[in-house]
């Protein structure tokens, strides 16, 4: 193997480790309404794309700062998951669960067309910071906006492991992802914990696609595709259910679609990538944390 | 006049599961309900936590009708249960499973913020006092999940206490318990309520029921067959009747001896 392939497979790793951190937010959200419901949203990445627009929209209309901009669009997306809830999930039935898979695939391609109207279809430009900023470590080069993406990423990450194991909220969440009968004769109010829920996970999302549109500098509509597809293959990965199986999915889904695009290119990567799907559906279907807790 | 289920009614499709009961359990008594398997002692008590809503009939405490109330807010107004088939939150820690149901029916709408992000908080009865009483102290940072069976069913009891109730419902605490354990509970019960817990206990272990009940009700096919104290239901006809057969006529005479 030659010393300059190695090094454009150690680069590919580097870049898309750190860009995963976005997939593993995504995967988190998934998790997160899955671990409450028990159910799958999959209006999710849409969702956090159209937020992603609520800030794009502050940024072509005044110029918003950058900082402005990721955070309205975190905001943005909380809302629209706030919305979604009492869409798709707040009053269909709790024992029909196809009723709400069903309103939220419909209101994921809802949320598409809007999106694809709104915007006429047309990439716009995003806010993109420390674009020229490169970190050398020898031959590998570390880019500034990637790395602002980790890091935006990971802080929310910590952000939200404090919410789940230091607060009363917390306690409350968890303790109705395990027994949400016994929870509420507990008297906590499952449905306010639900909708906390839709919420936090809308934000999470809303970072993950302000930081997968601030890595390339532009925001285009298709990005909700990637960000559904590569969101639902994390936690397939990772073990629906399982928080810390969400982070390593992300970052092993990050890593290995940038090195099948150093391998085969740009057309082939995501076959790969939805392979790795099948692979694991296959092969460990319960995911690398899949958690063998049972409950009614 | 404490809890009063009156004219309560549930059916399923063509099953009366519970049909035209009315009870009275009154303040600081110790109330058992038995029954023979599915004459309606679980959906009662499914009715009066609201899990189910009845189809007619009302639920109230001390006047207030809990018939609309969903089952958090009945949990703030001082209902609470254990249950047969142990419902612990098994990835949280003893302690964490009591804080839970001490703190839960605590929020309200203008602590909203404060009492959902700011961890603490000293409401209700004392966890460390409630760990004692269950005898789980030393196991108060244990996950729930990994405790004994016996444990976990003292820890439901303890949990249903955290949330400070006025009425306790126990649904089957006995079950799968030894004698000795069983009198061991016997004990719990007695001393929950002297501490002012009104008790709806219900349970197949007939020594337990006969010997701490002030005053018991039979079921029977959804419908309430006897009242009374434990020696009035002993006597009643009626009742050997109803569980004539069932294999329970023996447990009954072994108690009354």
């Amino acid at each position: 193997m030659d010393y300059f392939f190695f090094i454009d497979l150690i680069q590919s790793t580097v870049d898309g480790l750190l860009f995963g951190t976005t997939y593993a937010l995504i995967g988190i959200g998934f998790t997160l309404i899955f671990g409450v419901m028990r159910k799958l949203n999959l209006a999710y990445g849409a969702a956090a794309l159209a937020g992603t627009y609520i800030g794009l929209v502050l940024f072509l209309t005044f110029d918003a700062h950058p900082a402005i901009v990721f955070l309205a669009s975190a905001l943005g997306s909380g809302a629209i998951g706030l919305v979604v809830y009492l869409c798709c999930f707040r009053f269909t039935p709790t024992h029909y669960p196809m009723a709400s898979l069903l309103a939220s695939v419909g209101m994921l391609l809802f949320i598409d067309e809007v999106v694809i109207h709104a915007s006429h279809g047309l990439p716009y430009p995003y806010p993109s910071v420390f674009r020229d900023a490169i970190i050398e470590a020898g031959d590998i080069w570390i880019r500034g906006d990637l790395l602002f993406v980790f890091f935006m990423c990971v802080v929310a990450m910590a952000i939200l492991f404090w919410l789940l194991y230091r607060t009363p909220l917390g306690l409350a969440t968890r303790a109705v992802s395990q027994q949400p009968r016994a929870a509420q004769l507990c008297g906590i109010d499952v449905t306010r914990v639900n909708m906390m829920t839709f919420g936090i996970a809308g934000i999470l999302g809303g970072i993950a696609g302000a930081m997968t549109a601030a890595a390339v500098g532009v925001l285009s509509p298709v990005i909700a595709m990637g960000l559904t597809v590569k969101g639902l293959i994390v936690v397939v990965i990772g073990g629906l259910g399982s928080i810390p199986g969400a982070i390593i999915g992300g970052l092993l889904v990050g890593a290995a679609e940038n090195i099948f695009l150093l391998l085969r290119g740009v057309t082939e990567r995501d076959i790969y990538v939805m392979l790795l799907l099948f692979i694991f559906l296959t092969l460990r279907p319960g995911g690398l944390f899949g958690s063998a807790q049972t409950r009614d | 006049m404490m809890l009063t289920l009156e004219n309560l009614s549930k059916h399923f499709g063509g099953v009366r599961a519970v049909d035209d009961v009315s009870l009275t359990i009154k303040e600081g008594e110790i109330f058992g309900l038995i029954g023979p398997n599915g004459s309606g002692k679980s959906t009662t008590v499914n009715l009066i936590t609201g899990l189910y809503t009845p189809t007619a009939g009302t639920v109230s405490l001390d006047g207030w009708d809990l018939t609309a109330l969903p089952q958090h807010s009945r949990t703030s107004r001082g209902v609470a249960r254990t249950f047969q088939n142990i419902r612990l939150f098994g990835n949280l820690t003893v302690a964490q499973n009591l804080w839970v149901a001490q703190n839960g029916h605590e929020q309200r709408r203008e602590h909203f913020l404060s009492r959902w992000f700011k961890p603490g908080g000293e409401h209700g009865p004392d966890i460390d006092e409630l760990l004692q009483f269950s005898r789980l102290y030393s196991k108060r940072d244990v996950l729930a999940g990994n405790l004994s069976f016996g444990e976990m069913r003292r820890l439901e009891m303890a949990r249903a206490l955290a949330s400070a109730p006025r009425v306790l419902l126990l649904d089957e605490p006995a079950a799968g318990a030894s004698l000795e354990d069983a009198e061991l509970l016997a004990e719990r019960i007695r001393a929950v309520r002297d501490q002012g817990v009104t008790v709806l206990l219900i349970e197949h272990m007939m020594e337990l029921v006969m010997g701490i009940t002030d005053r018991l009700a039979v079921l029977n096919f959804g419908q309430k067959i006897a009242e009374g104290t434990p020696s009035d239901i002993q006597d009643d006809p009626q009742v050997r009747a109803a569980y004539l057969g069932s294999g329970h006529d023996e447990k009954m005479e072994r108690a009354s001896a």
